[in-house]
């Protein structure tokens, strides 16, 4: 049994709180990215935390199911809290949004929770903000969710960062016509997914696959680069589907350019990804400073059938904190999150010229404090200091506004106050 | 992107050495590792190198702290992280085993009764041999010197690496069972085997060429 105190005083593992700082720069980190997808003609949804297990469980493979957080409502029915966000998503565009002209642009800013082992950047309660371009087939919607992502991050601050973009029906076209057991196809595809080469060997020798599939399926994972890795992918292609997929990733990469976000941007067919959820393009972002994918995404056309409703969608998740992690690598976070730029205080009579001077300032788009202490100067300097609110205006009845500046707190001289609505002279 | 120098978490212990001098066939001087003894960080021209305790390597690499490293795979086993598994270095061979007394008459894993416990260094692969086998053991988590458990009634079996099988006959252990065969592998953290894919691609490249030349002489 725990500790009452124990319980009483911490979070559950895995959960946190976003202090004052952190939760401006977490604030700052989504207005950026939600003014983007918003600017781009995405419009934002807002989903249930809580939804039917049964619901979730449709979008979401084997390895999410199992993180899912579940309950019972009082009628039985088993609930589960959202591990992402695609997945309602598609609920609602097969019920709701189902007969709305498409395509549909969407985004969402919310909360995820998955049962799991808590790691850099990802707790078991974690941010996402994604969007989803729903009932667009074709390269010219993948690319514009690309360029999107890129467009995204580099908003949101992000400054040194890669988009790697592969295409899961090369890898699947390779596998179609194989002879291969249902377990040594599961290894064969974990290997490839783990990029575990050693594992790759082992099975490519024990199945005893032809010798050119073997050279192929070798050569999967370094079929990386740029125009050339498609142009070899093209050219290795032992059958139409992944000729097919090759071509299209071909399209969707020189569609980029007129983006402008091609430098960003890295072919990689090997990257597999979950081929139950994804059919076509498949995109991961990487920051340098972070061991983690910041933002993954791909085109799932088969999720929104599920609900009884074909449609095709493409789209991304960007994990918040990952960025906030990258930014925060980057030095790309804004130190004085949180903090006010103005303390302002007044007694009796300079009370009203005080507030109309923190109206003021407020209405320039300045965080300002006023005092409700009644404090000393020397006790509102020192408050400043402690807190790092950059500027101090006292108003003592009817003189003018006194203002202490960081770094020294010192009194600026009347003269270089001016700014300050008031400061001159009160009568 | 690739301003850092190139970060490589290497287990420290017996295999160090022999690490060394494999980097080094592989055109990556290290030597500077072993005649700084005591530090844990050592900054050698594009290198950086951590050293670390066998178990910990996978982990620096998951979350990034090292680009690549080198560990065991009975230690990727027991730690379950997700990064990339690039070659087998062909070294540190030894094997994973369940091994029991001699004078306890257990001949297979079948045998040990219901109520048995095993101590190891390995209690997540050890649970997953024993569920896969449908064996309910309890497994009893020890750091080193898994032998002592059951000399002293501790346990009555333990899982545990060898080289030779001579430290378990030397205790009075007969093994029963092989669970795997281990051998050292470079490993890299996924994204960085992405980012600085070429510089990495290369090293396994030139590794490859000195296991093989290792295996020939």
């Amino acid at each position: 049994m725990a500790e009452p105190l124990y319980t009483r005083r911490m979070t559950p593992r895995g959960l946190k709180d976003f202090l004052p700082k952190d939760a401006a720069r977490k604030r700052a980190v989504e207005t950026a990215l939600a003014a983007t997808f918003a600017r781009w003609g995405y419009a934002e949804v807002i989903t249930p935390t809580v939804e039917f297990f049964e619901c979730l469980a449709l979008g979401d493979g084997p390895e999410l199911v199992e993180k899912m957080y579940r309950l019972f409502d009082r009628e039985g029915h088993t609930l589960a809290l959202r591990p992402e966000v695609t997945t309602p998503i598609g609920r609602i565009v097969a019920t709701r949004l189902r007969d709305e002209p498409k395509p549909l642009r969407l985004y969402y800013i919310a909360n995820v929770f998955r049962y799991e082992e808590p790691q850099a950047g990802r707790h078991r309660e974690f941010w996402q903000a994604g969007v989803e371009l729903v009932g667009a087939t074709g390269p010219a919607a993948d690319a514009e969710v690309i360029a999107l992502a890129a467009t995204a991050l580099a908003a949101a601050g992000l400054e040194d960062f890669r988009l790697d973009i592969g295409q899961v029906g090369y890898f699947a076209g390779l596998m179609a016509g194989v002879d291969l057991s249902h377990d040594d196809r599961w290894a064969l595809r974990r290997a490839l997914l783990r990029r575990d080469y050693v594992a790759l060997e082992e099975v490519l020798d024990r199945t005893g696959l032809p010798g050119e599939k073997q050279r192929l399926l070798r050569e999967l994972p370094r079929l990386r680069g740029r125009e050339d890795a498609i142009a070899r992918a093209v050219e290795l292609a032992d059958n139409p589907v992944s000729r097919a997929a090759a071509e299209n990733l071909g399209t969707i990469y020189a569609a980029l350019a007129a983006y402008g976000v091609s430098e960003r941007v890295y072919i990689d067919l090997g990257m597999i990804k979950d081929l139950d959820y994804y059919t076509g393009m498949v995109l991961e972002g990487y920051a340098p400073e972070l061991g983690f994918p910041v933002c993954t995404g791909g085109r799932y056309d088969n999720l929104i059938g599920r609900f009884g409703y074909d449609c095709p969608a493409t789209g991304f998740v960007i994990g918040v904190e990952r960025l906030m992690l990258s930014l925060e690598g980057q030095r790309a976070l804004p130190a004085d999150a949180g903090v006010p730029q103005w303390l302002v205080s007044g007694d009796g009579s300079g009370r009203a010229r005080a507030l109309a001077a923190a109206a003021a300032l407020r209405e320039r788009g300045l965080a300002v404090e006023v005092d409700v202490l009644d404090r000393p100067p020397e006790a509102l300097v020192a408050y400043a200091r402690a807190r790092g609110i950059p500027h101090v205006a006292v108003y003592t009845g009817a003189a003018p506004a006194r203002v202490f500046a960081a770094p020294s707190y010192r009194e600026l001289p009347a003269g270089e106050v001016q700014d300050l609505p008031g400061a001159g002279d009160g009568r | 992107m690739n301003a850092r120098p190139l970060t490589i978490a290497l287990p420290k212990g017996r295999l160090l050495d022999h690490l060394i001098g494999m980097l080094r066939s592989a055109g990556v001087d290290a030597e500077a590792v072993a005649a700084a003894s005591r530090r844990l960080v050592v900054d050698h021209g594009p290198w950086r190198f951590l050293i670390c305790r066998a178990a910990d390597v996978p982990t620096f690499v998951e979350y990034g702290a090292a680009d690549v490293g080198i560990a065991g795979k009975d230690v990727l086993w027991e730690a379950g992280r997700d990064v990339a598994e690039l070659l087998d270095l062909g070294v540190g061979r030894c094997r994973l085993v369940v091994a029991v007394p001699e004078a306890s008459g257990v001949r297979r894993v079948q045998d040990l009764d219901f109520n048995s416990r095993v101590a190891t260094k390995y209690p997540r692969v050890a649970r997953r041999y024993f569920n896969e086998q449908g064996i309910q053991v309890e497994i009893v988590p020890l750091h080193g010197n898994i032998e002592l458990a059951p000399l002293v009634g501790l346990a009555d079996a333990v899982v545990d690496v060898t080289e030779t099988g001579r430290t378990l006959r030397d205790n009075g252990l007969a093994v029963i069972a092989a669970i795997g065969t281990s051998t050292a592998r470079l490993i890299a953290n996924p994204v960085r085997y992405k980012i600085r894919s070429g510089q990495i691609d290369e090293l396994a490249a030139a590794l490859a060429a000195a296991v093989a030349a290792g295996g020939r002489s």
